[in-house]
């Protein structure tokens, strides 16, 4: 057989950005689509949310703070949660995050004729700034809120550690999505919807503070069900709440593991679908 | 090209050791692919062994296939249901990975240049859709534009290309949920064609679209592969549609060749493809099929109260259906 005689079109950062517009583009071309369902679809979202981190904060408003956390320690924490909650949905809206749903329902295979690497695909093809950034831009005013409150001196180090962890967050609940996505290769029927049991109905434990609780609730909420490293524990390191140590590098390292994790068990499970195929091909949920 | 080595009844059996050209637009080599299908009853038995030790039966789709479509061909690519015909499409596409043997596609394998082939590949499912289905059609193209890293000058040369020919003019502006399967089909191979693909799979591409919709659609796929030059291998279960597209058959069955030549060769190697509609004084009417005149003519002359005989052929369709009753034996 020949080499390749075809040039390759490299995938460089401004090719990433175009691929981010053009999802941006049809993102708001279905919100002017029809103006009021978006727009009442957006401000469910945001209830929802907001009902979801407000349970939390009231509980910590009666009590003046929950297990040594303050209220607007709480109110922190909350933010940063729909910080995470708000950056999963600003790029997670074609089930590239809930990848459980593409492989099982046999729709790889649009992914596999396009020129682009899967990862690049994955990562730009759910990006919609204008349907899902409401939980964004709540989460960020939450944030500021919380800081003006809390007289955080919010320097330039304060704001890269922020990113970090937000970084390291979003890596972690990516990685815990793509490695129980991974069972979908074996069994596409029974774990289409595997990543929303994994993700959406553990997330509101992650926004329960977990300070003051026993050891062997946080120990378990820390490694086996890492909800205690969406919110809890940055937002104590963030609020220098404890003197951590190397320890506050933990989250990034688990970051770290976890994908080179799901990055193993996710190729495995890759090889075997190019290998068995899928018998199974679902239309719905593709394309929006 | 291939060598044929051995023909049995309408059976071309193909060498092993094909030799592709340098510039093919296709070339499989001996390629064979397996698939695991689970076995389960129903019975407590059956529960309890399936827990253990799960039954599974392999499947071979594709065994030991080899052939090479040369850049410029339409070739139709037949065979009944489960012969293997969506799985070497899968495979050009670089969808799946074959247990043995080795293809290309314009001289790259789909499996390690997938991204490269896609540049220059263009693939549709009768049953599926690529365009965005809560948008209008023209949006998808533009999306595809951009994923496809199309240069501004050709995707408005391809884009006035297909819609003059495939008349879209009026549907650019339609959301794909709202358009008849006819004019989706349409829409989805506008698309498929924008960055000028030098290869296109089509699998079922006529799936369901009505008379009108069908001419339509073969016209314009003829028209592309003479003027353009582009490489088509379609498949279908409608043997006049593709007579009247392809110039060349493949047909597969129990995942081999079975066959490999062109329609009119086609038609001389199927059974029965004579008929002879004999009618009666007293209404009745009966259907010789048969291949020797001579012995028609014999089995006639010894008939009473013949008032006309008609004579006409079968339709490939049928002479296939018989051959494909026949492999099933």
């Amino acid at each position: 057989m020949e080499g390749n005689r075809l040039p390759t079109d490299r995938i460089t950062f401004k090719r990433i950005i175009k691929l981010l517009m053009i999802a941006a583009k049809v993102d708001m071309v279905w919100l002017l689509r029809d103006t009021r369902f978006a727009i009442m679809g957006i401000l469910g979202d945001v209830i929802n949310n907001l009902a979801m981190v407000s349970g939390v904060f009231l509980i910590a408003v009666r009590f003046g703070g929950i297990g040594g956390m303050t209220t607007d320690e709480v109110l922190f924490m909350m933010a940063y949660s729909t910080l995470v909650t708000g950056i999963f949905m600003l790029f997670g809206s074609s089930n590239n995050i809930h990848v459980s749903r593409i492989i099982g329902r046999g729709q790889l295979e649009h992914m596999f004729i396009q020129p682009l690497p899967l990862s690049t695909q994955l990562l730009t093809n759910g990006f919609s700034p204008f349907t899902s950034s409401s939980n964004f831009i709540v989460g960020v005013i939450l944030m500021m809120i919380a800081i003006n409150r809390l007289e955080i001196n919010v320097s330039a180090v304060w704001m890269l550690t922020l990113i970090a962890y937000l970084i390291a967050t979003m890596i972690i609940i990516i990685a815990r999505a793509y490695l129980v996505s991974s069972i979908a290769f074996y069994a596409p029927v029974a774990a289409e919807e595997i990543t929303y049991t994994a993700i959406d109905e553990t997330w509101l434990l992650s926004t329960f503070p977990l300070s003051g609780m026993p050891r062997f609730v946080q120990i378990p909420l820390m490694t086996i069900l890492p909800e205690g490293l969406m919110a809890w524990f940055p937002a104590l390191i963030l609020l220098n709440k404890i003197q951590a140590g190397l320890l506050a590098y933990y989250p990034m390292l688990f970051a770290l593991l976890s994908a080179l994790t799901a990055g193993y068990f996710f190729r495995k499970g890759l090889r075997y679908y190019v290998q068995k195929g899928s018998n199974r091909y679902v239309p719905y949920g593709f394309r929006r | 090209m291939s060598k044929k080595v051995q023909t049995d009844t309408c059976r071309t059996v193909f060498a092993d050791n094909i030799n592709c050209e340098k510039d093919s637009a296709i070339c499989i080599k001996n390629v064979t692919k397996t698939f695991n299908q689970w076995q389960r009853d129903n019975t407590g038995k059956g529960l309890i062994r399936n827990l253990i030790k799960p039954e599974k039966r392999i499947i071979t789709a594709l065994d030991d296939v080899s052939f090479e479509v040369k850049k410029g061909e339409f070739v139709a690519y037949a065979g009944p249901n489960g012969a293997g015909k969506s799985t070497t499409i899968k495979l050009l596409s670089g969808m799946l990975l074959p247990t043995k043997g080795e293809l290309t596609v314009l001289s790259m394998s789909p499996q390690k240049q997938r991204r490269t082939i896609m540049k220059h590949l263009g693939v549709l499912f009768g049953n599926r859709t690529e365009l965005w289905w809560d948008h209008p059609v023209i949006q998808s193209f533009e999306w595809k534009k951009v994923v496809w890293d199309i240069p501004d000058d050709l995707y408005k040369r391809n884009l006035a290309m297909v819609t003059e020919l495939l008349g879209l003019e009026e549907l650019l502006k339609t959301f794909a949920r709202e358009m008849s399967l006819g004019q989706r089909m349409r829409a989805d191979v506008a698309m498929m064609l924008l960055h000028s693909p030098k290869v296109i799979l089509l699998d079922e591409p006529t799936l369901g679209l009505d008379v009108e919709a069908k001419r339509q659609m073969i016209a314009f796929l003829k028209q592309l592969n003479e003027k353009e030059g582009t490489t088509i291998v379609v498949t279908s279960h409608d043997m006049d549609d593709l007579e009247e597209m392809a110039q060349r058959i493949l047909l597969i069955s129990k995942g081999k060749v079975a066959f490999d030549g062109d329609f009119t060769k086609l038609r001389d190697e199927l059974e029965c493809t004579k008929r002879a509609i004999v009618k009666f004084s007293d209404g009745n009417e009966q259907i010789i099929d048969y291949q020797n005149t001579n012995k028609l003519l014999a089995k006639l002359s010894k008939m009473d109260g013949i008032t006309d005989v008609i004579f006409t052929q079968t339709s490939l369709e049928e002479g296939l259906a018989n051959l494909y009753k026949k492999w099933k034996q």
